[in-house]
């Protein structure tokens, strides 16, 4: 009972905050609301019982790429963006145009056909019984997963991170001018 | 399944009676239970906030050989409760170029930040809210919220000082997470678990089944956590995004009445928090020396023990504050980088060559033959 | 008997509700209690006592910038690590120890290797290699 509140709320948050970041004009506010979705995000992942995969929404997106959206709009000196020109629906005009739109709407219903496809088996078949609130611990499993079936991927990832890491110190170095 | 208060008192006999006199509701009843619980903590700890201001100012006294606070209640204990109602009715003054919505926010996000990680603080055995699989690694991941609301309260205020602490305090709080998040890593590696009801049982109530004492590496890795934690909370000698001498007040130099006392409450009641969690991971939690009960009387003296330890180490972060001179920004920033993290990472290594070198064992297992 | 539902994530939600209340509560309060007179210049933003010169919301250093790019990559791999550090222990117990152990030496040090490089290359200097690469303009 709860749980289910919990999930529609988190998914109203969700949707509610995703359609504030992309009718705000506001780039800060953007963020802002943006950080409000990942958090609805963080809240379905909760309920959904993926305790880790939650908290680490929340760990990095919440705690480092909504604070380093932050500081790259600081770099542009944050000022409002505020775009006056405006095409269909009110939408500012630097999100595209009636081109971009149409492709945009055929990809999310070509996407929406292709997950109710894959997911009409799951949703039919799911045991209504098995939805309790039990909250077994998806942290030993993870852990085992990662050091036994997949420890070359685990490993791989730090070669992955080191080369993030390696490429945006690159990037954000100050270049020499000459 | 992991233990909340509602699953302890489950097994005593009283909760069939509460069950029923809910009519086998017992969503209803757990939430009420969880409400009622709530209230308490949060009602301990905006007290434990109140009187930390008072104490702040009282050591600060004693450090510079004054008298402090001693005029309202006795020893000028009351002094919070003044000072509270001060910051009520005072004017509320927004700046005319402000971002309004950014401007309520930021003192929202704080105290959510803070106010979330109480749900994990285990302040005796079964009166851990809800001991979560992933404790400490939530505590950590939610208290990042402060960071953001430190950041909007600088931006929103469109003040330069309050723009410049906010992104001081930003770029502080998150450099910090590294080294602390690290130190916990290590107390993960050491307990087997990330829930607190884990980390404190694998401990004892003597120091020297404490995780502080456990192995040389653990001991480095409270001294790194305890800095760290400190530069988090935006402690002197870390307080720089609130640097009175250059900043003039930070990030809510433009906060007034009760919006700054929101900060001001935000931020130390974080500072009990992350005491707590030093008192948890490294000093033993709540555990009593010799007995491992969790029986409902004995959760007193657990209770005490714990906030024993943790008040302990909140004079020791006054006493850091009032002690130390306040550091610039290139060192705090090499301190976190060249020195802490490091550090934390030999020990996180350490930790784990200690585990499988000694099969677990503390020093004094080893010295004494435990286990 | 134990309840056949509870759940752990019920304190959570409640602890943020109980914060924001605290807020909306406070504020409600102090709306009621404190004095309301606003002036122009009341309202300006605090700048030493002078007239405030522009906007506060100016470019700033990407140093904040980098900071943040480091610290994600530095999460991300904390976060990595957490659940292999919290099955070490047990692995340990099973005598996997030395398995486990190289597992994790190994994800570390190539963390190590990029604070190493970072370091070496001036990026975890908060001033110093923007005076480096100056002087290497200048030169």
């Amino acid at each position: 009972m709860f749980l289910q509140f919990l999930f529609i709320a988190s998914a109203f948050l969700t949707l509610a905050c995703t359609i504030a970041v992309l009718v705000t004009k506001n780039l800060m506010h953007s963020c802002v609301f943006l950080l409000g979705t990942l958090i609805g995000v963080a809240g379905l992942y909760a309920t959904l019982g993926a305790d880790f995969v939650a908290v680490t929404q929340i760990m990095v997106y919440m705690g480092g790429v909504v604070i380093l959206m932050l500081f790259a709009v600081m770099l542009t000196g944050g000022k409002d963006f505020v775009s006056r020109a405006q095409t269909l629906l009110g939408l500012p005009a630097t999100m595209g145009n009636k081109w971009t739109y149409g492709l945009g709407l055929l990809v999310g219903v070509v996407f929406l056909l292709t997950n109710v496809k894959l997911l009409s088996n799951i949703i039919t078949t799911l045991p209504t019984a098995e939805i309790n609130n039990d909250f077994p611990s998806t942290v030993s499993r993870l852990g085992h997963l990662l050091v036994k079936d997949h420890v070359l991927a685990f490993e791989i990832s730090s070669v992955l991170l080191l080369g993030a890491l390696v490429g945006a110190a690159i990037i954000a170095r100050p270049r020499k001018h000459n | 399944m992991n233990q909340t208060v509602v699953s302890y008192l489950a097994q005593y006999e009283f909760f069939d009676f509460l069950v029923n006199l809910f009519g086998k509701n017992q969503s209803l009843l757990s939430f009420l239970i969880y409400l009622i619980f709530a209230l308490l903590i949060v009602g301990m700890c905006a007290t434990i906030g109140g009187l930390g201001t008072y104490a702040e100012r009282k050591i600060s006294a004693d450090i510079q050989a004054r008298i402090g606070p001693n005029r309202v209640g006795p020893y000028g204990l009351l002094q919070f409760l003044a000072d509270g109602v001060k910051m009520i009715v005072k004017e509320d003054v927004m700046p005319f170029s402000a971002d309004k919505m950014l401007f309520y926010l930021a003192p929202i996000l704080c105290l959510v930040g803070v106010f979330a990680t109480l749900a994990v603080l285990p302040f005796a055995g079964g009166f851990i809210m809800t001991d979560l699989n992933v404790g400490i690694f939530y505590l950590v991941a939610i208290s990042s919220l402060v960071g953001v609301g430190v950041f909007l309260g600088g931006y929103a205020s469109n003040s330069k000082w309050s723009m410049l602490g906010g992104m001081r305090g930003a770029s502080q709080i998150i450099s910090y997470e590294i080294p602390v998040t690290i130190s916990i890593l290590a107390i993960t590696l050491l307990a087997g678990g990330m829930g607190f009801g884990t980390i404190v049982g694998s401990q004892g109530g003597l120091p020297h089944q404490w995780f502080l004492l456990h192995n040389p590496f653990a001991f480095i890795a409270f001294f790194v956590y305890f800095v760290g934690a400190l530069a988090e909370t935006n402690r002197a000698p870390f307080d720089l995004p609130e640097a009175e001498s250059e900043l003039v007040s930070g990030y809510h130099t433009e906060y007034t009445g009760m919006r700054f006392g929101f900060f001001a409450l935000a931020e130390y009641i974080e500072v009990f928090v992350v005491c707590g969690v030093a008192a948890a991971l490294f000093l033993g939690g709540y555990n009593i020396p010799g007995l491992k009960l969790d029986l409902l009387p004995l959760q007193a003296v657990q209770f005490t023990v714990f906030m024993t330890k943790t008040l302990a180490l909140y004079y020791v972060v006054i006493w850091v504050r009032w002690t130390f001179p306040r550091l610039r920004v290139d060192q705090l920033m090499s301190i976190c980088w060249k020195y802490l993290t490091p550090i934390s990472i030999f020990n996180l290594v350490g930790c784990a060559i200690w585990m499988v070198a000694f099969n677990g064992k503390s020093i004094a297992d080893i010295i004494f033959g435990g286990h | 008997m134990l309840p056949a539902q509870f759940d752990g994530l019920m304190p959570v939600v409640i602890f943020m509700a109980l914060a924001i209340l605290l807020f909306v509560g406070g504020h409600f309060l102090s709306v009621l209690l404190a004095p309301k007179k606003p002036s122009l210049l009341k309202s300006t933003p605090y700048e030493c006592g002078e007239q405030p010169v522009g906007s506060a919301w100016s470019m700033f250093n990407v140093r904040f910038y980098v900071v943040g790019l480091i610290f994600i990559i530095f999460d991300v791999e904390s976060v990595l690590m957490f659940p292999v550090a919290s099955i070490f222990k047990e692995l340990n117990q099973m005598g996997q120890g030395t398995y486990a152990l190289l597992i994790f030496l190994s994800f570390i040090s190539v963390l190590i290797e990029g604070i190493a490089y970072c370091w070496r290359k001036g990026d975890l200097d908060w001033v110093k290699s923007f005076q480096a690469s100056l002087k290497k303009e200048t030169k």
